[in-house]
């Protein structure tokens, strides 16, 4: 046998068609984990106090609206919902107002410790929200912001603008120069140019950006906790009060489970099409 | 009341009506000096002077200091030293809009969220003028580069030659003072290079406005030019016509740098010998015509190292010695190009390449090693000095080009 025979690789014959079904067997694993909890929680919502605590997972069942309906009038949820709205959709307008021109001087001058202010910046994402819980509740208390909007808005804003000015700092990058130089030599002014030329190109990325920071902003517990009381409390805090204690209700925390993810879901599969192509530019061109 | 209404409207064509056309640009740059942080020189000055409706290229090779020229002209770059004036007016610090000048980028610079109709009326919405007015301005222009049927298209859907022409149409689209060209053609394949080359020197003479181009790509510079600035390492080496840089180069850089293939360059001594010169080194020895020799008291100093130019097509290749045919050499490399041919050629440690039509080398042995002969045009030598590269004197010197 000679030594080129040791490393022959024989080959089967060729299928007929491509064998691919082991893709979808993958597929549709991976969306089975994911979406039978989601959908055990929705269902839960739907069903009546004593159907939710049964041994055995009924999986039919007469829906009811009792757990909606608790929520709504008894613990007055709907000011939840409204103050989350506000504060997150306030903060993540400011943020990605102020972190795009704070990225797009990082990605397009060159100044002395440009590289330090871009460290800086991320390092404020590098520490822990409980260690700075103290400082932030005293400084609250002083300027009189404890439960209200305004306080956590600015805080949320301040919070993500590091998240911001990185994401958009790259994608600033991506753009070249060129656009706005020419311009510039047709006749525009910085701003302009800016503008007209530059910003469009950016929307999708922006986009992104926004929805990113809408769902950490939507989501924050710690300061929220903390910082808000009755006023201005915001979902998640008020959401944790029913999975604590010994008898938790399945069906209430279910609904208010769902209080806290549709708004976010429906969103986002509203701009799902803007989102996916901000996430991908850059990398495909 | 009437005549309240026709002085608005009077006063209206005036506002949107063009700048006052300037009939004499030229540019002129003195004492221009570009440093970035403390030890970049990009470009180190430069004096220049464009006449008006020139066409004007700066060629050198990446890095030599011609975009960033390019760019100080149009106000992208702000100059470390000198002063740029465009038409007359002093124009150095001034930001680029105000400079009224066109540009076309490397990478053509066209907006991706924009039709091809709203690049090129970019400049003129800019300038807000009426609605009727950029359209037929705008169809105008894009009649004169063909590009009419494409112009409700994004930049996407563009081939590399249509993209360019529009680049160039947004430049042409308002009545820019100059022109200036950012290597616009280096993304275009080769067919449609030339094709472009000679529309767009028609087009540079048929509207006059003075033109500079920025080149590393010495076809285009030769091809194209009026007058082409050699820069190498931010420095000037040659200012002058296409014909006086390939014939009177200042140095051995331009002189390499400009033709192809480029010219032989071999380190030599001169020697006097039975009242005749010769330019002598390893492995060939080549007889000097006394009478340019004569021109330049440094080139006839035997006692320091200098370097004979030739280029490929002053030499004439022949298998048997025959008179004059001084060089012996043997074959290295042989590359048929069609109409001529191109020999490499070992001449002692030399590679020397010759370029010879096919019609009298077609039946030439070309087995590696194979003998030939060379002998170099007398009138066609340039001798160069080797610590310097500084051009000494050329055979060409002789005769005087007309410029």
């Amino acid at each position: 046998m000679s030594l080129e025979a040791n490393y022959l690789v024989e080959s089967p014959t060729a299928p007929a068609r491509e064998r691919n079904w082991w893709v979808y067997l993958i597929l549709f694993a991976v969306c089975f984990i994911n979406f039978v909890p989601y959908l055990w929680m929705i269902l839960t919502a739907f069903m009546d106090k004593g159907t939710s605590v049964s041994a055995v997972p009924q999986w039919i069942f007469t829906p009811t609206l009792e757990a909606f309906t608790y929520l709504v009038r008894e613990k007055r949820v709907l000011d939840n919902l409204l103050n989350s709205t506000i504060v997150s959709v306030a903060s993540t307008f400011f943020s990605v107002l102020i972190g795009t021109f704070c990225a797009y001087a990082l990605a397009r001058y060159e100044f002395p410790g440009k590289d330090d202010v871009s460290f800086w910046v991320l390092t404020n994402r590098m520490m822990p929200p409980v260690a700075v819980i103290l400082p932030i509740f005293i400084i609250f208390q002083t300027l009189k912001l404890l439960d209200t909007r305004l306080g956590l808005i600015l805080l949320y804003t301040a919070l993500q603008l590091p998240f911001v000015v990185w994401m958009l700092t790259g994608y600033f990058r991506d753009i070249p120069k060129r656009f706005e130089e020419s311009a510039m030599v047709d006749g525009d002014s910085w701003f302009g140019a800016f503008r007209k030329v530059t910003l469009p190109l950016m929307t999708p990325s922006i986009t992104a950006t926004a929805v990113f920071v809408l769902i950490l902003s939507w989501n924050e517990f710690a300061f929220a906790l903390y910082l808000t009381s009755v006023q201005s409390k915001t979902l998640p805090p008020s959401i944790m009060a029913y999975a604590v204690g010994v008898n938790v209700q399945w069906n209430i925390l279910g609904a208010a489970c769902l209080f806290i993810t549709a708004p976010i879901i429906l969103f986002v599969l509203l701009v799902q099409k803007q989102f996916i192509s901000g996430l991908s530019q850059g990398v495909v061109r | 009341m009437a005549c309240h209404k026709a002085s608005c409207a009077e006063a209206r064509t005036i506002h949107t009506a063009q700048p006052p056309v300037v009939t004499m640009v030229d540019v002129s740059l003195s004492g221009l000096v570009k440093r970035f942080g403390n030890s970049v020189v990009a470009v180190d000055h430069v004096d220049m002077k464009v006449p008006d409706g020139e066409f004007v290229f700066l060629l050198g090779p990446s890095g030599c200091g011609k975009t960033t020229t390019l760019r100080m002209i149009a106000g992208l770059e702000m100059p470390t030293e000198g002063r740029i004036e465009i038409g007359g007016r002093n124009v150095t610090y001034l930001r680029p809009r105000y400079r009224n000048v066109g540009m076309v980028f490397q990478d053509y610079g066209l907006y991706r969220h924009m039709t091809v109709f709203e690049n090129i009326a970019y400049p003129l919405r800019v300038r807000r003028m009426s609605r009727e007015a950029i359209a037929a301005k705008v169809g105008a222009v894009a009649e004169t580069l063909k590009i009419t049927d494409v112009i409700s298209r994004g930049p996407d859907q563009l081939s590399g030659g249509q993209l360019q022409r529009v680049a160039i149409a947004r430049m042409l689209v308002r009545d820019a003072n100059v022109f200036l060209m950012d290597e616009p053609m280096s993304h275009l394949d080769a067919q449609l290079r030339a094709h472009m080359r000679a529309e767009l020197k028609h087009l540079q003479k048929q509207i006059g406005t003075t033109t500079i181009f920025v080149t590393h790509d010495q076809l285009e510079a030769m091809t194209m030019a009026d007058r082409i600035m050699v820069m190498r390492k931010g420095l000037i080496c040659q200012y002058a016509s296409p014909r006086e840089i390939f014939e009177l180069p200042a140095n051995q850089f331009v002189a390499t740098f400009v033709g192809e293939p480029q010219m032989n360059i071999l380190d030599c001594r001169i020697e006097r010998r039975d009242n005749a010169w010769f330019a002598a080194g390893e492995g060939f020895e080549v007889e000097l015509d006394s009478c340019w020799l004569e021109t330049s008291e440094a080139a006839r100093r035997s006692d320091r190292p200098m370097r004979l130019g030739v280029r490929p097509e002053h030499i004439s290749i022949s298998e048997a010695p025959r008179d004059g045919y001084t060089v012996a050499a043997s074959m290295f490399a042989f590359e048929p190009t069609g109409a001529e041919n191109l020999f490499t050629v070992k001449a002692g440690p030399h590679l020397i390449t010759v370029k010879a039509p096919t019609a009298e080398t077609q039946r030439f042995n070309i087995a590696d090693g194979a003998r030939v002969y060379l002998k170099p045009d007398p009138a066609r030598l340039y001798l160069f000095d080797a610590d310097t590269e500084k051009t000494l004197t050329q055979a060409a010197a002789c005769q005087p080009v007309q410029a």
